[in-house]
């Protein structure tokens, strides 16, 4: 079962993992409120879809009333076909390198935490890291190392502090939590100082 | 499951063969005269429920009937009369047994394997198997193995030991170890793993003073839970070299989250090896690679790597391999070597890594290019090229080597490529601790894993 988006939110959080300010938003008029004049995206958020950007199901960088409006229009419409179902409004982050960071329950194993490239070339490049939870900071570094990818997504080791402390909080997250089966943090959005976590995927 | 009983299988001081047959061609045969012609020194008692003799033996129709201590119970009988068997076994107070036959769950018959698993239990009887070539120890000539002895050489004593659920590639490995230079302390074909499973084998091979390598072919683990926390504590005591098959995640199409797409059940498994200091082998030969440079070498100080080589071409394309590591990088001469080197080398010797000593080369230029390498700190690993094929090099300069060896601990390894020549200084070098690889590639691997090792080692150690 996906967990609710903001409940999910709210669970990173108690984490110390942040993610952007998001809102659902039942017409184009309460995402324009949400928006108060800067830049915007809008997701459709379903169990049955996995790969949002693929499906057209992600609107960014929507700015004025005509955009907004003329996007939620068009993602109510896919939206029909996907219920239950919820379209949320999102601040855009500044830009950056998009990673993934997730987990899942192996039935034989136990919980593992990944980190690799992400967005939308996840499963093109599939350059990631795994380990068992709990992670220690060493295995956190040399998940990093192991990463083809490494130089890229650490800005040369600057951004690399951050990204260690992500992974040692999702990997307490995912040990503090057995009912979690899988989660996606995808994109997280990592600059050489700092992250924002655009989308949001728990299940139970 | 309790240490002392498991090494009952490795070292009875009597056995059961049950099953034992005057047919030639039954397999109950073949383990008889393992036991009877490969110098076991403990009692050996043969079961039959049809023979009152064999091979000029007394052969007894039931367990019960020989009235003595039995250690361990050799099991090679159809299926269905397993449990009767191993009731009977469990009742004479035997420790533990091997369970040759086949037909339990990887036909589909799993209630016949529950059925012995809990006799196996009932009686606490250390269980390898079903459907197994079982055990076998050079030291004690403990060989269940229903392989005839012309059809794969047997190897030598040594340190490391194999363990592996498939009889053939188990079969397969023996046969290759028993080429290389490096002996085996103990051989596990565990097949179906009903009751002892890879976790119970490992812990085992752990606490094993004579196992000083541990290699693995696998192919599921049954407790995966038990295994992580097992790996935790194994390859702090010793090294691991593992073989794991099934690449191919099914369902993984099916998944909800990216993350369960990337991270199938091998990620999840080689995650675990990665994570607690496993060295992972891609296929039969890097297994073996590996074992041999675990075998003989000890931990290097740094990933510092010298090449001293009388062939050009050779020494430029071990120089790639090491510069294309991760890992390891070329060392520098310290001072002392390289006034050394200026003095004892003839004009044409470049004093550099890699060190060209020229075709002529002989033992004596070898051991004095050799020499100030050994002690200089700058140093951390020695890659000596011969190739055989030149003038200077025979078996003075193998002997040299070898004597070299003998005084030092920095890692140091041979690449030698060629044919029988080459083959027979190979076997010379290799059977006096000296491992001798044949591509650049495959040496420059042994030493990264040999590296990466120890730096786990050293840094969990901590």
């Amino acid at each position: 079962m996906l967990l609710e988006y903001f409940k999910a939110k709210g669970l990173l959080e108690k984490y110390g993992i942040e993610s952007v300010e998001s809102k659902y938003v039942k017409n184009w008029k309460e995402a324009s409120d949400f928006a108060k004049g800067k830049p915007i995206a809008l997701k459709v958020l379903s169990e049955k879809e996995l790969h949002k950007s693929k499906a057209g199901l992600v609107k960014l960088g929507l700015e004025g009333d005509s955009g907004i409006r003329k996007a939620y229009s068009e993602l109510e419409t896919k939206a029909a076909k996907l219920k239950p179902c919820n379209i949320i409004a999102q601040k855009i982050a500044e830009k950056g390198i998009e990673i993934i960071i997730g987990g899942r329950e192996d039935p034989q194993i136990g919980k593992l935490v990944l980190i690799g490239l992400g967005g939308i070339y996840v499963e093109t490049f599939k350059d990631f890291a795994l380990r068992v939870c709990p992670i220690t900071r060493y295995d956190a570094t040399e998940m990093l190392d192991q990463l083809k990818s490494k130089n890229v997504i650490t800005y040369n080791g600057k951004s690399t502090e951050i990204l260690v402390s992500l992974l040692l909080k999702a990997s307490k997250l995912l040990s503090g939590n057995p009912s979690i089966n899988e989660l996606d943090l995808n994109p997280v959005i990592i600059r050489e100082n700092g992250y924002s976590i655009v989308d949001i995927r728990v299940l139970e | 499951m309790n240490w002392n009983k498991i090494h009952t299988l490795f070292r009875p001081q009597s056995v059961a063969i049950i099953g034992a047959s005057r047919n030639p061609e039954k397999v109950g045969h073949v383990i008889l005269l393992n036991y009877l012609n490969a110098g076991y020194q403990g009692k050996v008692y043969l079961v039959n429920r049809n023979a009152d003799e064999i091979l000029g033996m007394k052969s007894y129709k039931r367990v019960a009937d020989i009235k003595a201590k039995i250690d361990t119970a050799v099991i090679a009988i159809p299926a269905e009369s397993v449990p009767e068997v191993l009731e009977e076994c469990g009742k004479a107070g035997i420790k533990s047994v091997v369970v040759i036959s086949g037909g339990f769950a990887e036909i589909g018959n799993t209630k016949l394997q529950d059925e012995i698993v809990k006799i196996a239990e009932k009686y606490e009887i250390a269980m390898i198997g079903p459907n197994c070539l079982g055990v076998m120890d050079p030291r004690s000539r403990v060989n269940t193995l229903f392989l005839p002895m012309y059809k794969l050489a047997r190897p030598e004593i040594g340190g490391v030991s194999f363990m592996a659920q498939s009889g053939a590639v188990g079969s397969t490995i023996l046969d290759m170890i028993s080429g290389e230079g490096f002996g085996l302390a103990k051989f596990i074909s565990y097949g179906n793993a009903a009751s002892l499973d890879e976790v119970d084998i490992l812990e085992y091979l752990m606490n094993d003073p004579e196992t000083k390598v541990i290699v693995v072919y696998l192919e599921g683990i049954k407790r995966g839970k038990e295994f992580v926390k097992l790996a935790r504590k194994l390859t702090k005591i010793k090294p691991v070299v593992i073989l794991k098959a099934g690449r191919t995640s099914a369902g993984a199409s099916a998944a909800h989250s990216h993350t369960a797409a990337l991270a199938g059940s091998y990620e999840a498994h080689e995650a675990v090896f990665r994570q607690f200091g496993f060295t992972i082998a891609n296929d039969l030969s890097e297994l073996l690679y590996y074992a041999k440079i675990f075998a003989s070498e000890s931990a290097p100080e740094g990933n510092k790597v010298v090449i001293v080589t009388n062939g050009g071409g050779a020494g430029v394309l071990t120089t790639d391999a090491i510069a294309g590591s991760r890992y390891l990088a070329l060392a520098d001469f310290g001072k002392q070597t390289q006034e050394s080197l200026k003095k004892t080398m003839p004009p044409l010797v470049n004093i550099r890594n890699p060190l060209d000593l020229a075709g002529d080369a002989d033992d004596g230029r070898y051991h004095d290019a050799l020499m100030p390498i050994l002690t200089d700190d700058n140093i951390d690993m020695i890659i000596v090229i011969i190739l055989f094929q030149t003038p200077g090099a025979d078996s003075k300069l193998a002997s040299e080597v070898i004597s070299i060896k003998e005084r030092i601990e920095k890692p140091m390894i041979v690449i030698s490529t060629g044919t029988e020549y080459t083959e027979m200084h190979k076997r010379m070098m290799e059977s006096s601790g000296v491992p001798v690889y044949d591509s650049p590639i495959s040496a420059m691997q042994s030493l990264e894993v040999l590296y990466r090792y120890y730096l786990y080692k050293n840094h969990k150690g901590q």
